[in-house]
């Protein structure tokens, strides 16, 4: 882990530095961000840990820990609440045994919410990993999540 | 064998996502068919929609499975497109060319007009490009509405340098979708009226700040300024202008131009105290102009076509059309391109359609998390900045979601506060710590235990929120909450501790 964070670091160096899209190049690699990492992280863009440590807490898609194989996030964006996507969470809530932000035994998924994916006209809407699935009803969540492996 | 019928299938995130991913899916290896995967007309009800030439304009089938193959390639049972009444009393301009081209065609998009706007700018002196804007109204449709002339103004004589273009592709106002239709579906409209701003204020590049829960749009965005390059569009005057896509993190208030420049400088995405206002010191304290994606998608046609034009569509202080995204409980939710000044009850009957199968009105909301409630007796208000400014309302980025009669409007208030708690930069005290009490409050009632003062501390810390937020995060916040209670009182009061 230690060694890709730094080959990481060394391939997104940019001038000026940018600690958000290092952070997010390292989470697209390595799955989060490693907190052990951050002052290396700080070191190598010439910044201070509390920086690179606010940086990390502020943003709500950066992660410190692994999360499941599988993210799942319903939108609890309004057209999505209009269309009932409390049902639909409250439905992948039960089948999973998981509530926001945990994941299951085992860590096959991790269930999360987002604030609107842009699928407002075909909503409600659920994404898992990079797959997105609208008009979703509670009845169906069970059909979709066997998708996956 | 006889040539394969072209057969015309979007490639929009919502076209797939309604299964138009599995019609292409279905139909990948059969020799009789070459797919053509198009934008999507926003007709989202319709999706998955195929269309085929015909001798007058395509013919389209509606909510397509599979096994409506025979028919199609036999050309039966098909509607001409131009008599589909969604789409056939629009005004389309901005989105003139969804359902018919490639999104990365970059001669189809200059077959139908585009590039003929940055011609003109390039024949045109800086001065006379703003002109142009100042005569055709223009005002941001981000949000806030200031007219675009004067952003340009303050950003062209501003004298540091470099100057930066940065196109705010954030949308995070749920219930909005058409920055990622644009940014999916005809790319290089953004790219063009980027290059025109840049033409016209000095800049030497530019930033596109992608919201992270558009992958699909980001990936096209990239897959057109790559292709812009190679066919050298990305220079002007002889000098490079790049444009760079930069993915956002999850935070809504990132879509304030001053938390995304923090947050394109890679640092905590916090609000910014204007002045200076980005114009004068944006992006590394530079000139900066910030243009919402639709602001920019709207600048090539009033250059090509000439600001007089723009300026004589919709109402005296809201020239143009404006782009409104029907979302919730209505029948037909979609894309709707119309000149200003129909009524918001114009809008939902004509579009809409009404109401979806089985539900009752109950209210509507424009403009996003931010945006007021109306209930049935407020849908005569016409659609243009004025009549909302004057009903204390606002237009947003154009979303409006419809609730029905199951919606608990004491949950969804909740939902509001809870919203902005939790999405609140923490700059400033009243939205840090009022979004938080204001959620408590909400809940307190929601569990049974508020009293008619809890109502009453609403209301005032609804209206210290509104007079002291730094940024309309918070000073806006209170709307749909004290909205909410407005028209739906009984809702509150009963279930208020006696
Ligand atoms: C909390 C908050 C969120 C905002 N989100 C967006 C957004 O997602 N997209 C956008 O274009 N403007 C957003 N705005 C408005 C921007 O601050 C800014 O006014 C706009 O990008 C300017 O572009 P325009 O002149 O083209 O409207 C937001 C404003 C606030 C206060
Ligand atoms: S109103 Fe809220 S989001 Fe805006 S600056 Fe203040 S704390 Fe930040
Ligand atoms: S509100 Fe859920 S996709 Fe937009």
């Amino acid at each position: 882990m230690h060694e890709q964070v730094q080959s990481i670091l060394r391939q997104v160096r940019s001038e000026p530095p940018n600690v958000l899209k290092t952070l997010l190049a390292i989470q697209e690699q390595v799955g989060h961000v490693p907190v052990e990492a951050i002052s290396e992280i700080a070191r190598s863009l010439d910044t201070t840990t509390a920086l690179v440590a606010g940086v990390l807490s502020y943003y709500p898609d950066l992660r410190v820990a692994a999360p499941g194989r599988h993210v799942i996030r319903v939108c609890m964006g309004e057209s999505c609440y209009a269309n009932g996507c409390g049902r639909v969470l409250r439905a992948l809530q039960d089948y999973l045994r998981a509530d926001v932000g945990e994941s299951t035994p085992g860590g096959k998924f991790t269930l999360g919410t987002m604030s609107c994916a842009g699928n407002c006209a075909v909503s409600p809407t659920v994404t898992i990993d990079r797959d997105l699935y609208g008009r979703v009803l509670p009845s169906e969540v069970e059909t979709i999540l066997k998708r996956y492996r | 064998m006889s040539n394969p019928t072209r057969l015309y299938l979007s490639n929009d995130t919502s076209a797939r996502a309604a299964g138009a991913g599995s019609l292409a899916d279905a139909w990948a290896d059969r020799p009789e068919v070459q797919l053509i995967r198009v934008s999507s007309r926003g007709a989202f009800f319709l999706e998955p929609m195929v269309e085929r030439d015909g001798p007058d304009g395509r013919i389209a089938w509606f909510n397509v499975t599979p096994d409506d193959l025979p028919s199609i390639l036999s050309g039966t049972g098909g509607t001409a497109v131009r008599s589909i009444p969604f789409l056939a009393h629009q005004a389309r301009y901005t989105f003139a060319n969804f359902g018919e081209t490639e999104p990365l065609a970059l001669d189809a998009y200059q077959a139908r007009g585009g590039l003929a706007g940055l011609e003109e700018a390039f024949r045109l002196a800086p001065d006379a490009i703003i002109e142009e804007l100042r005569i055709s109204g223009l005002r941001g449709r981000g949000g806030a509405a200031f007219p675009v002339w004067n952003k340009w103004k303050v950003a062209q004589q501003a004298k540091a340098h470099p100057k930066y273009v940065v196109a705010n592709a954030d949308e995070g106002d749920a219930g909005t979708y058409c920055d990622r239709m644009i940014l999916e579906g005809d790319p290089f409209r953004l790219l063009e009226g980027m290059l025109i701003c840049a033409r016209a204020i000095g800049a030497s590049r530019g930033y596109v700040y992608c919201r992270q829960e558009y992958p699909a749009a980001a990936a096209t965005l990239r897959a057109a300024i790559h292709k812009a390059d190679e066919a050298e569009l990305l220079d002007i005057d002889g000098e490079p202008f790049p444009i760079e896509v930069v993915d956002g993190a999850g935070s809504y208030v990132c879509g304030e131009e001053t938390a995304l420049l923090e947050s394109l400088e890679g640092k905590r995405g916090i609000v910014r105290a204007r002045p200076p206002y980005p114009a004068q010191a944006g992006l590394y304290g530079r000139p900066t102009i910030v243009s919402n994606v639709l602001t920019f998608a709207t600048i090539p046609q009033i250059l090509s076509r000439g600001g007089a034009w723009h300026a004589s569509l919709g109402t005296e202080h809201s020239r143009g059309t404006i782009a409104l995204q029907l979302g919730g409980r209505v029948k037909h939710p979609g894309l709707v391109e119309v000149p200003f000044g129909l009524s918001l009850r114009q809008v939902l009957d004509q579009f809409g359609g009404g109401m979806a199968p089985g539900s009752r009105f109950k209210a509507v909301q424009v403009g996003g998390p931010l945006g007021s409630l109306f209930p049935a007796a407020g849908l005569e208000l016409p659609i243009c900045y004025d009549a909302f400014a004057k009903a204390g309302a606002v237009l947003g980025h154009g979303g409006i979601v419809v609730y029905d009669h199951e919606t608990d409007m004491v949950d969804l208030a909740r939902h509001f506060m809870a919203f902005t708690a939790d999405e609140s930069c923490g700059k400033c005290t009243p939205c840090r710590i009022g979004s938080v009490r204001g959620r408590e409050i909400l809940e307190r009632i929601q569990a049974g235990g508020g009293t008619s003062e809890d109502l009453a501390l609403l209301d005032d810390l609804g209206e210290t929120m509104k007079l002291a937020s730094l940024c309309a995060l918070g000073g806006r916040a209170p709307y749909p909450v004290l909205t909410a209670i407005e028209h739906f009182p009984v809702e509150f009061r009963s279930k208020l501790r006696t």
